[in-house]
């Protein structure tokens, strides 16, 4: 038997199996979350990093380098408009709540596709005044993150499919013993990760659960917020958010103006963008940008693999006038996004696609 | 932008390059296939908390075969799972492969069952460079030994599984004992 046969053999015998990995279905980027979610000694020895919970969230759809993507605080200083709900429950305006875009939540229409994302998040809003809404996404799914913020402090609210519930909270028994609280009269366990530092994991409903998470604040702090936390109806909670949200009533009108300077991919739907759900901003931009640059680099490689010089030289035009898109260069100030982007352009038309690049891009 | 974040942005683009191999890596070397979640999720939970340490891109791969082989070790010693991370990872890989030896053909149950029972230093010689396709030098590194000590290892690795298949082929024996988690050893 020759060196080469025996190898053989045992290669033969490797009990993985490459098809596995497609076949995960984001239980990879759930893993990814899970464990930059985990406390380390970083937190203790840097300044507090009051974002960086919700910039977990955006890992998990974008999962390139987009540290600084959600750094928005100070720089989105919108105004969360609370208008009079038609529920019981009126949130409160925030103290900067003004302009002419507040109005009564009863006179706006939401499209269907509106109202069936906000049915499937937990809807809860901070019920005092001065909290802001600085960010929002992920609703098309039943994950998702908003993020108030008041002063100099933040409050974000995580959720995830209820399926996940126990994972998570076996995780969390890590960090402290939980401790039964309520939010609006809802169950939950809150957990300490630090003297400043909480979340509370409310149990599952509607198939999802919620975490809710603040830092810079002490105890008592914390406490006296969740006491203001409730849970809305449908168009109250749309109507809480400020106009600079892309809810799934304003994807087109915003698609148009994102999309108007990008040269669109053969084949591109634009309809498609309708199940990005509501995102802020910056959120949106990347996901469009990221639809169309995937699908650019897809068609150069096609082009690339038939010889078609022709479509080839399109797509890295396109590429390369990535450099030129309005919707980067607004996102540029607030995020890494763009430089991740025609850092993956530039190479790509170079001749060179780089490894990973379609966990950089969220090309999936 | 801050070197935290560079930490950060690093420990991402090994995650999003090495998962995969680590998962292979671990589902190469557990009993259970549900077990390698909670070892990929151990080994880069280890590379998160230490990722100022993480060698550079490209080369975090062995250093990572490195932290996942002691968890591993820790693994099997403590024979029990943990319950921490990567719950629906388990679940996805219990749902997508499923644990069942009995539909392996024969000749891959006897070169299983011959690997066992090489030693434990001389296997994952072999293992790393043919499953892992690692060159000397690399599986060197990785198991903290000297290339020449590799060499040295693979070629008897070779030797001693050629005399344990030789002409046993198509006769498994014990197909039960078919597991690629190190086997328990003298003096061990």
């Amino acid at each position: 038997m020759t060196e080469e046969h025996l190898d053989r053999m045992v290669r033969d015998a490797d009990p993985y199996r490459p098809d596995v990995i497609g076949r995960l279905e984001g239980a990879k980027q759930a893993l990814l979350e899970e464990i930059m979610s985990e406390p380390t000694l970083d937190r203790v020895a840097e300044a507090p990093q009051p974002r960086s919970r919700a910039r977990r969230g955006l890992v998990r759809r974008l999962a390139g380098p987009l540290t600084a993507a959600a750094a928005l605080v100070g720089l989105i200083a919108v105004s969360t408009m609370f208008g009079a709900p038609p529920g019981d429950r009126q949130a409160a305006p925030g103290g900067t709540s003004a302009g002419p875009t507040a109005g009564p939540a009863t006179s706006v229409v939401y499209s269907p596709v509106a109202l069936k994302a906000a049915e499937q998040n937990p809807r809860l809003l901070i019920d005092e005044p001065g909290w802001r809404v600085i960010t929002v996404y992920g609703f098309a799914e039943k994950q998702g993150t908003i993020a108030f913020g008041k002063g100099g402090r933040q409050f974000d609210m995580n959720w995830y499919p209820a399926d996940q519930y126990d994972g998570y909270h076996a995780d969390r028994r890590h960090v402290s013993a939980p401790e039964a609280v309520k939010v609006d009269g809802w169950d939950g366990d809150l957990f300490r990760y630090s003297s400043d530092d909480f979340a509370v994991m409310l149990r599952p409903r509607d198939g999802v659960f919620v975490e809710l998470r603040a830092g810079g604040g002490n105890r008592t702090e914390f406490d006296r917020t969740l006491t203001h936390v409730v849970r809305v109806d449908v168009r109250t909670w749309l109507a809480a958010l400020p106009p600079e949200i892309v809810t799934p009533a304003r994807v087109e009108e915003r698609a148009t103006v994102v999309l108007a300077d990008i040269p669109l991919p053969p084949d591109f739907d634009k309809a498609a963008l309708a199940g990005l759900g509501t995102n802020d901003a910056y959120q949106f931009g990347a996901q469009v940008t990221s639809r169309i640059g995937c699908a650019w680099i897809a068609e150069w490689q096609r082009a690339k693999r038939a010889g078609d010089d022709a479509a080839l030289r399109r797509a890295a035009d396109a590429l390369r006038s990535s450099h030129n898109w309005k919707v980067l260069h607004q996102m540029k100030d607030e995020g890494d996004w763009p430089e991740v982007f025609w850092e993956t352009a530039d190479k790509v038309v170079a001749g060179d696609v780089p490894r990973g690049y379609d966990q950089a891009l969220g090309c999936g | 932008m801050s070197s935290g974040t560079e930490h950060e942005e690093r420990f991402r683009r090994v995650y999003a390059a090495d998962f995969g191999p680590l998962l292979a890596y671990a589902l190469r070397r557990v009993a259970q296939p549900e077990d390698a979640a909670d070892v990929v999720a151990e080994t880069f939970l280890v590379a998160w908390r230490r990722r100022r340490d993480l060698p550079a891109d490209g080369e975090a791969r062995l250093w990572l075969y490195g932290v996942a082989r002691r968890v591993l070790a820790n693994h099997h010693r403590g024979g029990v799972r943990r319950q921490r991370l990567g719950e629906r990872l388990r679940q996805r890989i219990t749902a997508v492969i499923g644990g069942d030896p009995g539909s392996e053909v024969p000749e891959r149950l006897a070169i299983r069952a011959a690997l066992t029972r090489l030693g434990e230093l001389d296997r994952e010689v072999l293992l790393l460079t043919v499953w892992e396709g690692l060159e000397p030098r690399e599986a060197a590194e990785v198991l903290r030994v000297s290339p020449a000590a590799v060499r040295t290892r693979l070629s008897r690795a070779r030797a001693r599984l050629r005399e344990l298949v030789g002409d046993d082929l198509g006769r498994p024996g014990h197909v039960l004992d078919v597991v690629t988690a190190p086997a328990p050893k003298e003096g061990r």
